[in-house]
């Protein structure tokens, strides 16, 4: 009887403790992992633009299609944080989503006519879109591809659907209240914050390119 | 449970103090390596697309 309640005991502190360090997984240790991963990204993708000439005069470069988990470019949020940084990569596998935000396979390439589709955590790995719902109309959405700063602006504040509707990252996305063909950005996270039963989405168009060699934007510094 | 681990690890009280701490440590590096990266997909904080599924 006593070897009976004591291994039961035993038992459940075990259970507590796994519970413990799960949520000490969860809640800082993806975060860890996740800042080095996008860090390391983005060194990557700084290494490889600077030891590529900047193309200015040359014809126009083959396009060649982005591979799956390669990154593609740099975000920057100025709403989400004067620091906020994410490396954007291709595909929206669970692996990749891991490393920084994902580009929907499929959807328009960085810049181009269509819709950049991009999904990213709300909570955990970093939390990278913690701060989604504070986005407003009007805010800057930054990125670049190593030759050109690609400023977008958010159009409306973030709509909020159910993970069923795909034809938010359609090329003219529904419902956005866009009426023809454009440069258009979608990101997508989770809603709620740490549930799964919707999805928060913001549309966004492309406002202003910029050469890397002409330095920063302006929606950058203000 | 943990008795019976206890009266089978060789030595005396300090070494097998020592081999718990050494046992301890590598049960968590496995529970951080691969259990809990298999466990946490399995949690709604990955749903972040919207894919029709």
């Amino acid at each position: 009887m006593r070897l009976v309640v004591r291994t039961f005991s035993e038992l459940c502190i075990t259970v507590g403790g796994l519970i413990v360090l799960f949520v000490v997984y969860v809640l800082y240790w993806t975060g860890v992992q996740a800042a080095s991963a996008s860090a390391g990204q983005i060194d990557t993708l700084q290494r490889e633009w600077s030891s590529t000439p900047v193309r200015t005069a040359a014809p126009v470069p083959e396009v060649v299609p982005y591979a799956p988990g390669q990154g593609i470019a740099v975000m920057y949020v100025p709403r989400l944080g004067e620091d906020w940084k994410w490396p954007v990569l291709q595909g929206t596998e669970v692996g990749t989503l891991k490393k920084g935000l994902g580009h929907y396979a499929g959807t328009a390439r960085l810049g181009a006519t269509g819709n950049f589709a991009v999904a990213g955590h709300r909570r955990t790995y970093g939390d990278p879109f913690k701060d989604f719902p504070r986005l407003r109309r009007g805010d800057a959405i930054v990125l670049t591809d190593g030759t050109t700063w690609f400023t977008y602006r958010v159009d409306r504040a973030p709509y909020r659907t159910v993970p069923t509707d795909v034809g938010v990252i359609d090329p003219v996305p529904a419902k956005s209240g866009f009426d023809g063909p454009g440069r258009y950005l979608t990101l997508t996270t989770c809603e709620p914050e740490w549930g799964s039963s919707h999805r928060l989405v913001v549309w966004a168009h492309l406002d202003a390119t910029r050469p890397v060699a002409d330095g920063r934007p302006q929606a950058l510094d203000s | 449970m943990y008795g019976w681990i206890w009266r089978h690890l060789p030595g005396n009280a300090w070494v097998r103090a020592l081999i718990s701490i050494v046992l301890v440590l590598a049960v968590v590096y496995a529970l951080f390596q691969y259990v809990f990266p298999w466990a946490e997909p399995l949690l709604p904080f990955n749903d972040v697309t919207v894919d029709g599924q």
